[in-house]
Parts: C-alpha cells; structure tokens; sequence
C-alpha cells in the first residue's frame, strides 16, 4: 500500500509538471499526456458509448480540450487525469443522449446484467496504473455491496441522474443517494493511498 | 464536520449526477469550505478509479495522428487565448467546471479531414434513401409514427427488461467485447404489428451478431424472413442471412453477413421468397433501426 502511494504521489507529480507544460504550448508534453492517458480515455468513452468509432471523436475532443483549454482545470478540485475522465465522460454522455432513449436502455441493461464475476477482462487502470494497482481498485469495487456498486455505475456510466436511477431500480430517491454516498465513501476508505 | 446530506450531494457531483440547479447549489458550497473540496478531490479519485474499470481498448494510432496533424495546424496551446481566436461560450464542464468551446461548434477535424467524414455521411444517407424510396412506405411511417413511438416505448421497456437480452449482454461483457459491438434497436413498420421490435448485436471485429426479435408475425412456408446490413462501403444493402419466427413471434439467431462490414451503420428485416433475395424488397420491409 506504500508503495502504491508513493507512486500515486510521483504520477501527480509528474501530471502537475505535465499540465504545466501543455500550458506553455508544449507539444512533447501533450503527447506524452496523450501516450499516457489515452488508452484510459478511449476506454471510458467506449464503455459509455457502446462503440469505438464514437469514442474515437470523444478521445479526439477530449485531447482538443486539453489541450486548448487546459487553463480550466482546477488543480483543488481533483488531479487532472480525474479532470480529463470527467471530461471524456461528458463528452460521452453528450453523444449518448443525442441518439435514442432506445439505445440508452440497452447500455442500462448492460450495466444490470453485469454480475460481479464479470470482471475478468484487463481494465483500463492496468494499463495507466498496472496491474497491481488495478487489481486493487477492482478487489475494491468487488467488494461493494452490489445495489451500491449498481448505483455508482449507473449513475456514472449512463449519466442518469440520481431521480431516474430511483425510478429504473423502483427504489425511493432517498435510498439511491444513501446507495451513492456509502457506495463513494467505502471506495474512498478502501482504496486510500491508492488514489 | 461535513453533514450526510452534504457529503451525498459530494459525491453525486463527483460522479456527475446532480442536476444543474443542484451543481449551481453545491458550487457556491464548495468555494467557501475548504474541507469540502478535500472531499470532493478524493471522490473524483474515486471516480477516476472506477471509470478505469472499463474494459481496456487502445484507441487506433490514427486519432493520434489526426490530434497532432490538427494542433499543428492550429499552432500553440489554446489556453493562452490569441486575439485572432474566436470568441468562446461556455459549455457543460467535468464537475461543474466550465469548459469553453470555440463559438460556431466545437473543436473539429484537421481543415480537410471534413471531407472524408462528409462522403460517409453522404453515403449514408444515400444508404437510407435507398432503404426508405418507397413513397407509399415513407407516407406511411410518417402517419404511424406516432403510434409507433408510443407503443416501442413500452415494448422497449419490457424489451430492455428481458431476461434473454441479460443474458445475452452478460455473455457479451463476459467475453470483453461489449465496447467493439455495434447495438441497434430495429422497430416495428408494420401497422398490423406495431410491437414487433428486434435487437442486433454486432461484433465487427469478428464479423459476426447476435439478433433477437419479439413478436413478429410469423411467415408462411414459401416466405422468410431476411436481415440486411447497411454499410456505407456498398451501394445496396449487403445480405445477412434468413429467418423465421416461432408461433409467438420470437427468435435468436447467430449470424453474418455475405460480405465483409466496414461500418453497420444500419440493420433490417426485409420479407423474402423462401432462402432470401439478393437484394431486399423494401416495399416488404418490417423492421428497421439504427
């Protein structure tokens, strides 16, 4: 756990040097970004899309935003891979509600039908953390209780908003944001120096 | 001490899923309590972690090129705004943060990358119109329309909540290929059957899908049921095999198509003499979707 730490500590470190850099107009620095970054990037937008072709176009944004707009990153609020996930993931979301409620209903079924065994498949965290790191941050999520980790994902992957996962899982709005809350806290207490 | 309501609306905002009155709320919070921006950081964290657990794809070394082909083009980073810039709007930002985008549309492709995007786009409209000649089908769709959407809303619903689509999503998630799937939802044109509705699954990497209808009427012997693939790369619409529906209208069949997909932007279902045509009769199309 140390160690992970400590290397959690060197990456933001080197993030923080890195952002420095794309704001001075840097291209070896954003493409160093780039390298490290995208495969996560894709991965979250092709999760979310339900394809590669679009999440090419998001990947391609997001890195535009990057790198055009990266005054707007706020270094209190989060580290800035965080920052770029939560732009890739609206990005994303952006798209997905451009095409028909149908299909958002396949990507929510997806999701529901996800069991916790269905884990098997190299994440993008290996690829950005490697895999000792991932293998935690998945122990971690495995471990939620399945109605949070259920919320979470809904909530983040589909971007349906906290009344609308109250209504698909025919739950009261109150015990969804109990769900998101404890499901949030736990992971954060869970995988502490990791993050 | 920061409170239970305070700490949910904490990490719905990490995650995204407050509302924009609800960010505009939580914001003005956040800027005065420094603690609560602490929480905030490592909810994010948390959200970075869980995002990560998408299964993991690299994206194709084109979108690199393009990126850097394009911020060569335009020159240094834009975050230090020049005057010949256009003027920016805000936009919907990652956790509340605005994020601005040029006015006129967001960042695009290199100057003339357009083109290539515009000819697909050309060809897959060329691709419907093919599908949709038909006047008498177009007047058609467009007095049934409404009827259509409101009965596929409920029998999507119950679609969606299928336990055979669960299945089959899980199997899918299962093997790590969901991301790569091609997932088009084909409704119902028949007026006498308003909630036939199918589902394809495809997999173009290895060229083949999983399709999956409800409540199609079933066909007499001498007929078949036929599904077709629009793919932009070809004029017509390329074949995908036949077939039939038990009594109650259902059926789930693996298949492939005749000829190597590039792109499914669309699937349907076309009726067809027994043992399928070589080209669809759209006059008898029954379903269609994207």
């Amino acid at each position: 756990m140390m160690a992970d730490a400590d290397r959690t500590v060197a990456e933001q470190n080197q993030d923080a040097v890195l952002i420095e850099r794309i704001r001075g107009g840097e291209r070896a620095a954003f493409v160093a970004f780039y390298d490290r970054y995208s495969p996560l990037l894709f991965s979250v937008a092709a999760r979310i899309l339900g394809e590669r072709k679009e999440a090419e176009d998001v990947l391609q944004e997001v890195m535009l935003v990057i790198w055009n707009k990266s005054g707007d990153y706020d270094p209190q609020l989060g580290t800035l891979s965080s920052w770029a996930v939560s732009v890739t993931r609206n990005k994303a979301l952006d798209r997905l509600r451009a095409r028909t409620r149908r299909l958002r209903l396949i990507e929510e079924a997806a999701i529901l039908a996800e069991d916790s065994d269905a884990t098997s498949y190299p994440s993008a965290n290996e690829i950005v953390h490697g895999r000792e790191r991932a293998e935690l941050l998945r122990d971690a999520m495995k471990e939620l209780p399945a109605d949070q980790r259920m919320a979470i994902e809904l909530a983040f992957f589909t971007g349906l908003s906290q009344s609308d996962i109250a209504t698909r899982l025919q739950q009261p709005l109150g015990t969804i944001k109990a769900r998101i809350r404890r499901g949030m806290l736990r992971l954060r207490e869970q995988l502490g120096g990791a993050l | 001490m920061i409170d239970e309501g305070m700490q949910e609306q904490a990490a719905a905002y990490a995650l995204g899923a407050l509302n924009a009155a609800e960010i505009g709320a939580f914001e003005v919070a956040l800027r005065v309590d420094p603690e609560l921006r602490a929480l905030v950081s490592e909810l994010r964290s948390v959200t970075e972690a869980l995002a990560g657990t998408a299964p993991a794809l690299e994206p194709p070394a084109a979108v690199k090129e393009r990126l850097l082909l394009e911020i060569d083009q335009r020159g240094g980073s834009g975050s230090k705004r020049t005057p010949d810039q256009p003027p920016r709007r805000p936009v919907s930002g990652p956790f509340g943060a605005a994020v601005s985008e040029p006015v006129g549309g967001p960042a695009g492709r290199p100057a003339r990358a357009w083109i290539p995007w515009a000819v697909a786009a050309a060809m897959a409209v060329l691709s419907v119109a093919f599908l949709w000649q038909s006047s008498s089908l177009r007047s058609q769709l467009a007095a049934q329309a409404g009827r259509i959407n409101e009965l596929t809303t409920s029998a999507e619903l119950a679609h969606a909540e299928s336990a055979e689509l669960r299945l089959t999503v899980a199997k899918l998630r299962e093997s790590n290929h969901l991301a790569s799937f091609r997932i088009a939802l084909l409704d119902s044109l028949l007026a006498a059957a308003p909630t036939a509705i199918a589902v394809s699954v495809w997999d173009n990497e290895r060229q083949d899908g999983v399709f999956i209808v409800r409540n199609l009427k079933p066909l007499p012997s001498d007929k078949d049921y036929q599904l077709w693939i629009i793919d932009p790369k070809y004029p017509s619409p390329v074949d995908a095999g036949v077939f039939q529906v038990n009594a109650k209208g259902d059926v789930r069949e693996d298949f492939r198509a005749k000829l190597p997909i590039q792109t499914a932007n669309q699937f349907a279902v076309t009726i067809e003499r027994k043992g399928g045509a070589e080209v669809p009769n759209t006059k008898a199309m029954v379903l269609a979707g994207s």
